[in-house]
């Protein structure tokens, strides 16, 4: 017989069965009356007939039987009564269900929210036509230097791959998506911009839904200028006006001719409201590494032979910068898939969660097989018994495991919905633009994962009173009725002690994360951040290339602002503490031991009451007054960084400093916190920095600042101010009613936006953390809660015979804090091996913490114990002469 | 009725209903006689061996059954063979042949 046809005839059979039980009663009356009829033949009474033909017959119910079990899909229907079975035995014990469900969610679920980041970083294909020939290009430097990374390019690198690289067709977007102002009517407003090059949008093979991209001419320095829109503006600004194709909009103060509108979100990656051609050239902003490049392979070539073409013409460059990061560097360029790419930064920590939910889900196991053990050793009785009356092994076997699916499928379905929950909590959770992704979803992939994921689990916790019955005893259990406890009770041990460890290590490395954000939290900013508010705004405007009218911008603005009510000083910087800066290359040291060097340090240009605003001490020298002007002696101001490093030992002030020009430096300021960006090995930190004077900022440097950075107006009030930020934006607009504030931040919003990452980190870590202990929490406490029940009889007859209630306690207490003592200790174990694997991730503190280990075990032996003593002060509520009674 | 019931050898009852239908569709009882009586009564099949082997053969696709009216005028399911029924009655009946000569070879030889 065919497997199909006779999976077919199952099917039907199952849905006729009434018709068939109708048509197989009638058959069999039939013959039965045809019997009847033979003997009536015969010349018997009509009542002798029908008993003559029944004995013939031999009992119509057994036939009808045996016929039955020869029709197809007898098995499936077996299987569904096992299920029906199963589902009333879960819903008569609503405790164990519900616990097991609930377990089954909360791990499931935490997994599936994982999984679905990791889905959307690192499996799904980029939304873009043949993501697998889109690149982009690392460089691998070992030697005295190693590293291995996506780098930003500089012009000359660019102009290198676009014209003699021919197996690829490559694009470049300015570094930073920075902020523009759009002049529409009388209205202002305040757009993310992003600058690309000519082919950008074909490497991407992203067509505007109306218009063209970029064309080569227009992606020239002092080109024609040209924008293409997101769909977001063109629907919002320009009510979705089809014929805005070839118009001019006011961006920057200048003319922008509009080419092109994209269609809604289709570009995710650098997403922004309106696109620009980048102009490249190899001065100002290519003279430094500062574009983000992406690469097509052209039709017929190989990813080697692009490497080769790379090496071969970024090699050939007479300064390769990277050669100077430190002597004997061998440089080497390879391309990678640009969803790795784009995600290698999150990678790690990706993955290290997946690892973390993962052991969400062993612990959970642990419990899980635990509690179907015990619920196992109640059923031995019933289990015997239908062993006894001929049910093979297979069958309780298949039973039992059929109970573990039904739950897991439960479970399955109940993580889903915890899943999508913690997934949409989490995304709150995270920065915008924190995922380089324009979505994460609870897809087919999801789904599949979580599914699969929950069949594992029910084959691991279903496992062991599957082994059971292959091993039990039928005889003895008939005759004790319980299974024989010792074997199991050292397996729930084991399990007990697994899962404490892992909690351990989830505890304590989430412990560490706190700790480091607690260490970068409370490093002493170096100015005051209470009663600050700051604004920002886009000055990338060719009104303000000029410096004077910059200046004027600046004075009559703070003016302004110092008019407002309870507002006691207002100052301008490009950067503020906590936030990156300009990086300055080339800066020239004068004096001590360094001199002659040519050095790297931040720099940001300030108002003359910046220091003050923002309360940072001037140590040495003076702050920057009104009276350093254009005309003046251009001056300098240096961090006390700065000076420790590059002019150690002798007194900064009045030495000189060269930029192009010599400046003079006239003070020293203490140092601030801030996002680095000259050597990234922590989230924030104090760096070498100069300030110079905003009034003394050279026109072509002016506007490259303003392409990266929107400087900040900064006001310190001495108290709260009802609708301050309202009369900031007045205040501006009074001097420049074109000019919008982009946002409001508090100094601590700003120290929050900085440690993110760690914040996200803290959170994520830290909720899987404490899932893990409420979980190893539940374990013992049914481990224990199980051996008083166990033990009710025995320790209420040694109670009546005088042993102490206290001695009975430790007694039923002492397996479930024994097996969680060792796994405790064996966690610490685990911490000394694997914590290791966190030292890029902490700061300001060892792997080896001892606040943090002696806290988490602390914490953890503080739990254990609760979990054993409460189940273990249940035996206070026994009573010895009831118990004597039922003997 | 008969108390010379001889024991159905293992496999012998497929091949006898498979023989009695291939002389003309019956229904369950009718195919019970007609066994009797071409084994000029050494076997007499009882309800309940055969109705299981009806289905169990139907449900293998060798018979096909349809609801017809008996020599009394009463309503009664009918049993015939297929196609394949007609092939597999050939082929058992070639296997019990070589099966019944070897046997009777055996019991002969001394």
């Amino acid at each position: 017989m065919k497997a199909w046809p006779h999976a077919l005839r199952s099917v039907r059979n199952l849905w006729r069965k009434s018709e068939l039980e109708r048509e197989l009663e009638e058959e069999m009356r039939s013959s039965l009356e045809m019997l009847v009829e033979e003997q009536s033949a015969v010349g018997v009474s009509a009542e002798e007939a029908r008993r003559r033909a029944l004995l013939e017959f031999g009992g119509v119910e057994q036939v009808k039987q045996s016929v039955r079990e020869q029709r197809s899909g007898m098995g499936l229907e077996l299987l569904l009564e096992d299920v029906r079975y199963g589902f009333r035995l879960l819903k008569r014990n609503p405790g164990f269900t519900g616990t097991m469900v609930l377990t089954l969610a909360l791990s499931i679920g935490a997994n599936t929210a994982i999984f679905s980041i990791v889905n959307a970083l690192m499996l799904k294909s980029l939304p873009y036509s043949h993501p697998e020939r889109i690149g982009t290009i690392f460089t691998r430097m070992t030697g005295s230097v190693s590293s291995d990374e996506r780098h930003k390019i500089d012009g000359e690198q660019w102009e290198l791959l676009r014209d003699s690289v021919p197996s690829l067709l490559s694009g470049i977007a300015s570094g930073r998506t920075s902020g523009v102002n759009l002049q529409t009517g009388s209205r202002a407003q305040y757009l993310r911009t992003r600058r690309i090059s000519a082919h950008y949008l074909d490497v991407l093979q992203i067509q505007p839904m109306i218009g063209r991209n970029f064309l080569e001419q227009e992606d020239v320095p002092n080109g024609p200028k040209a924008a293409i829109l997101s769909y977001r503006l063109w629907r919002d600004t320009f009510g979705s006006d089809r014929n805005l194709i070839g118009r001019t909009v006011l961006l920057k103060g200048e003319t922008y001719t509009v080419v092109g509108v994209l269609a809604e979100q289709s570009m995710p990656a650098i997403d922004a409201d309106i696109y620009t051609a980048l102009q490249e050239s190899r001065k100002g902003e290519g003279a430094g590494t500062n574009f983000e490049v992406i690469t097509r392979l052209r039709d017929g070539a190989s990813w080697q032979q692009a490497n080769a073409e790379i090496n071969r013409v970024w090699m050939g460059r007479p300064h390769q910068y990277e050669l100077q990061e430190g002597p004997g560097v061998q440089v080497q360029y390879y391309s990678v898939p640009l969803q790795q790419g784009e995600t290698a930064r999150l990678r790690p920590q990706a993955m290290a969660l997946m690892l973390a939910a993962g052991f969400i889900l062993l612990i959970a196991c642990a419990n899980l097989a635990g509690l179907t053990l015990v619920r196992m050793m109640r059923r031995i009785p019933e289990i015997a018994t239908r062993m006894a009356l001929g049910a093979s092994r297979w069958r309780v076997q298949r039973q039992l495991w059929i109970e573990s699916l039904l739950l897991a499928m439960m479970g399955a379905v109940a993580g889903t919905g915890v899943g999508f929950v913690a997934l949409r909590g989490l995304l709150m959770l995270l920065p915008e633009g924190f995922l380089p992704v324009a979505g994460v979803s609870l897809d087919g992939r999801v789904l599949v994962f979580t599914l699969v994921l929950s069949f594992a689990t029910s084959i691991l916790f279903g496992m062991f009173p599957a082994l059971m019955v292959r091993k039990m005893d039928l005889r003895g259990a008939m005759i004790n009725r319980t299974a024989t406890g010792g074997g199991h009770l050292r397996l729930r041990q084991t399990l007990i002690a697994g899962e404490v460890a892992l909690t351990m290590l989830l505890l304590a490395a989430s412990g560490l994360l706190v700790r480091t954000l607690v260490h970068l939290e409370t490093l002493p900013p170096g100015f005051d951040p209470e009663g600050v508010m700051t604004a920002r705004a886009s000055l990338d405007d060719v009104r303000y290339h000029d410096p004077d009218a910059f200046r004027a911008l600046l004075r009559e603005s703070i003016e302004a602002m110092q008019r407002i009510p309870g507002v006691e000083d207002a100052a301008v910087g490009l950067s503020l503490p906590y936030e990156r800066s300009l990086i300055m290359g080339g800066v020239g040291i004068h004096a001590g031991q360094n001199a002659a060097q040519k050095v790297m340090a931040d720099e940001t240009y300030v108002t003359p009451g910046y220091f003050k605003a923002l309360r940072m001490p001037v140590l040495r020298g003076r702050p920057f007054e009104d009276s350093d002007g254009a005309e003046t002696e251009p001056v300098v101001i240096i961090n006390e960084t700065f000076a420790r490093r590059y002019l150690r030992g002798i007194d900064p002030v009045g030495q000189y400093l060269s930029i192009g020009t010599n400046l003079k430096i006239v003070g020293v300021v203490k140092d601030v916190q801030m996002a680095p960006g000259l050597d990234v090995v922590a989230p924030l930190a104090t760096e070498e920095t100069i300030y110079v004077p905003a009034s003394q900022m050279k026109g072509q440097l002016l506007s490259m600042a303003h392409t990266f950075f929107q400087p900040s107006w900064v006001v310190r009030t001495g108290r709260p101010i009802e609708g301050l930020t309202g009369q900031m934006q007045r205040a501006l607009a009074s001097v420049d009613p074109n000019l919008p504030f982009s946002g409001f931040y508090s100094m601590r919003d700003l120290l929050v936006k900085v440690l993110a990452t760690q914040r996200v980190e803290v959170a994520l870590l830290g909720s899987m953390a404490l899932l893990a202990l409420l979980l190893s929490a539940v374990g013992i406490f049914a481990l224990v809660a199980n051996i008083v029940a166990q033990r009710t009889r025995e320790v209420g007859i040694r109670i009546a015979l005088g042993s102490s209630l206290q001695k009975a306690m430790v007694d039923v207490g002492t397996p479930g804090a024994g097996a969680a003592m060792l796994g405790l200790t064996f966690g610490l174990v685990l911490c000394a091996g694997l914590l290791r694997a966190m030292r890029s991730v902490l700061f300001g503190i060892q792997i080896y913490d001892l606040p943090t280990i002696s806290i988490v075990v602390s914490t953890l032996a503080g739990v254990i114990f609760v979990a054993v003593a409460m189940p273990a002060l249940r035996i206070t509520g026994i009573d010895p002469a009831a118990i004597l009674r039922e003997e | 009725m008969s108390s010379k019931q001889a024991n159905l050898l293992q496999g012998t009852l497929d091949l006898l209903i498979l023989r009695a239908l291939g002389l003309g569709e019956l229904h369950g009882l009718g195919i019970s006689r007609r066994i009797e009586q071409i084994t000029e009564g050494t076997f007499v099949v009882k309800p309940g061996s055969l109705f299981p082997a009806l289905y169990r053969m139907e449900e293998a696709g060798w018979l096909n059954s349809f609801w017809g009216e008996s020599e009394n005028k009463r309503r009664a399911k009918f049993y015939r063979l297929t196609k394949a029924g007609r092939g597999q009655l050939q082929v058992e009946t070639q296997e019990w042949l070589k099966v019944s000569l070897a046997m009777t070879n055996a019991l002969k030889a001394t």
